[in-house]
């Protein structure tokens, strides 16, 4: 599904935060990515949605290499991935339901469809009864749900979570990371950016750990752990 | 494709309304641009109507002496005729120039009386020339002077308006250098204004923005609605001005019609309406979409 050919990273002022990254996803995995802050987690799925282009090397999306889409495509790229964050990015004038229905809105979804689908995606992230309430009006773990509901909208591919549980309670990021787990089950590849250990053991998932922009450990049902 | 532009069109719309003061000013700025140049194109308009009826005023008379019979006369309006530079020739005989004169003196009774006294006609016939260009009348005055009829003739008079003419021309020419200039500079004024006014606005709307490119909304999705209000101020820009210049130019009426009686500035304004909007919606729309397309250029990260 995803795949790094000896990619490097190097940001203006040379500072090279990925270097040498070779590394396979397949369809339907779920990785976690760990290391401390600066490793070059976000850099990396940064690489995967398109938000930056590699300095060497090349990133494959399905089989495709990303620098050979146009800039005009990129945005159906983007479209095939779901991206949650730390910060959840929701619009504060707008409803959950409104926030969901705004990524279909601006990709030029018909009405029906959105009253079709917005209802359903809130509903399997937990929020039915929520589904009108304003970001200030919802809990931490809510309104990163509804940021879930908008990744998932486009029936995505690849589902990129960086540091979705950074500003939770340990209870909140916990339901997040059963809802990442509840999704993958589902069939959608996740990439999961994180420094939470409790959580990242919890899953028993594959782990890659970076440091200093380095894959330092791979491991198959890995720990959070330093190698 | 509708869908995409109806929404991106609302989008342009809510923010026009949503920058409040900052849209008024990119308004004005452009209001100035576009009312300065209608003014100037309707001056120059103007102008050209003035000039062109002092065009039809200029002309050569030649009067024949009294002892020159009506066939040669007609002989030398024919030859007359003959040259490309000459428009029209128009005989007048002795008799039409007596109805012409009394016409004119209509209102001075003493010079009628006399007239009347003298007992018969004592105006000539002439010949009333009139040239394709004023500037050809150098020519027509070469021409009479080695006619075959010279001898015939008794006097020529020139109603020559060439240096009012000259002169009017010139301030035209002038009026428009000045006005383009000003037009000019309120354009780039305007560019700078909206292209700041639109930065804004890519500015508040920053979260939105990345948002929109993360959920893979097309680069042209999320940048029209930055366009659009940017044709906005265009179009409400030229609705204003057009609406403006009417009501200046219905109170400046009677100073304006003192001044070029010939001409009716705001019959002048209405038969042109169409080209004048027109204009200003062209212009207005062009200004606006450039100055977005600027904004987005530099500040819009897609
Ligand atoms: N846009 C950028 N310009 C310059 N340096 C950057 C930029 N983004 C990240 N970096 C640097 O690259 C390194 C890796 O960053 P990042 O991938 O965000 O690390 P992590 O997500 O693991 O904390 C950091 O040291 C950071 O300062
Ligand atoms: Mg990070």
């Amino acid at each position: 599904m995803i795949k790094f050919d000896k990619v490097s990273k190097i940001y203006k002022d040379d500072y090279i935060a990925l270097e040498n990254i070779n590394l396979e996803i397949k369809a339907g995995e779920f990785v976690s990515i760990v290391g401390t802050s600066g490793a070059g987690k976000s850099t990396i799925l940064k690489l995967i949605y398109a938000e930056e282009a590699p300095t060497d090397g090349r990133v494959f999306f399905a089989e495709k290499p990303l620098d050979s889409i146009s800039r005009r495509h990129i945005s159906r790229h983007r479209r095939s991935i779901g991206t949650v964050f730390q910060d959840f990015k929701l619009l504060n004038k707008k409803t959950a339901f409104e926030n969901v229905a705004y990524a279909l809105e601006v990709c030029g979804v018909s009405r029906e469809e959105i009253l079709e689908d917005v209802p359903q995606i809130l509903e399997i992230v937990g929020l039915g009864d929520r589904q009108n309430k304003f970001p200030h009006e919802l809990s931490g773990g809510e309104q990163q749900r509804v940021a879930m509901a908008r990744a998932l909208i486009h029936k995505p591919l690849v589902i990129i979570a960086d540091e979705p549980t950074g500003n939770l309670d340990p209870v909140s990021s916990l339901e997040i990371m059963q809802l990442l787990l509840k999704i993958n089950k589902l069939g959608t590849t996740v990439v999961l950016a994180s420094h939470d250990r409790d959580i990242i053991n919890k899953a028993a998932k594959r782990v890659i750990t970076l440091e200093k922009g380095r894959i330092i450990c791979d491991e198959e049902k890995g720990k959070y752990k330093i190698c | 494709m509708f869908l995409t532009i109806g929404r991106t069109i609302k989008g342009g719309w809510n923010n026009f309304f949503r920058n409040g003061y900052l849209s008024i000013a990119a308004v004005s700025v452009m209001l100035l641009c576009l009312f300065t140049m209608s003014s100037l194109y309707l001056i120059v308009l103007t102008a050209d109507s003035v000039l062109a009826g002092m065009q039809g005023n200029v002309n050569v008379s030649v009067y024949f002496k009294a002892s020159v019979s009506e066939e040669s006369i007609l002989k030398a309006k024919k030859d007359l005729e003959n040259y490309s530079e000459i428009k029209t020739v128009d005989y007048i005989t002795k008799e039409k120039a007596l109805e012409i004169f009394k016409k004119n003196s209509a209102s001075k009774p003493v010079i009628l009386q006399s007239l009347e006294e003298i007992g018969e006609n004592p105006l000539l016939s002439y010949l009333v020339i009139q040239a394709n260009d004023p500037n050809q009348y150098d020519m027509v005055g070469e021409y009479l002077k080695n006619a075959s009829f010279k001898d015939d003739i008794s006097w020529v008079n020139y109603r020559d308006n060439k240096d009012r003419i000259d002169r009017l021309n010139k301030t035209i020419s002038e009026v428009r250098k000045i006005g383009l200039g000003v037009a000019g500079l309120f354009s780039i004024i305007s560019l700078l204004i909206i292209s700041n006014t639109v930065r804004i606005t890519i500015y508040t709307h920053r979260k939105e923005v990345e948002v929109m490119r993360l959920v893979g909304a097309s680069n042209t999705y999320i940048r029209l609605p930055f366009i659009f209000e940017g044709i906005i101020y265009g179009l409400v820009a030229s609705i204003i001005s057009m609406l403006f210049l009417y009501v200046s130019l219905r109170l400046s009426a009677q100073f304006t019609l003192r001044l070029v009686p010939t001409v009716d500035m705001v019959s002048l304004y209405l038969s042109n309406f169409a080209v004048i909007f027109g204009m200003q919606i062209l212009v207005g729309a062009f200004l606006g979409t450039v100055s977005s397309w600027f904004a987005i250029r530099k500040y819009l990260k897609i």
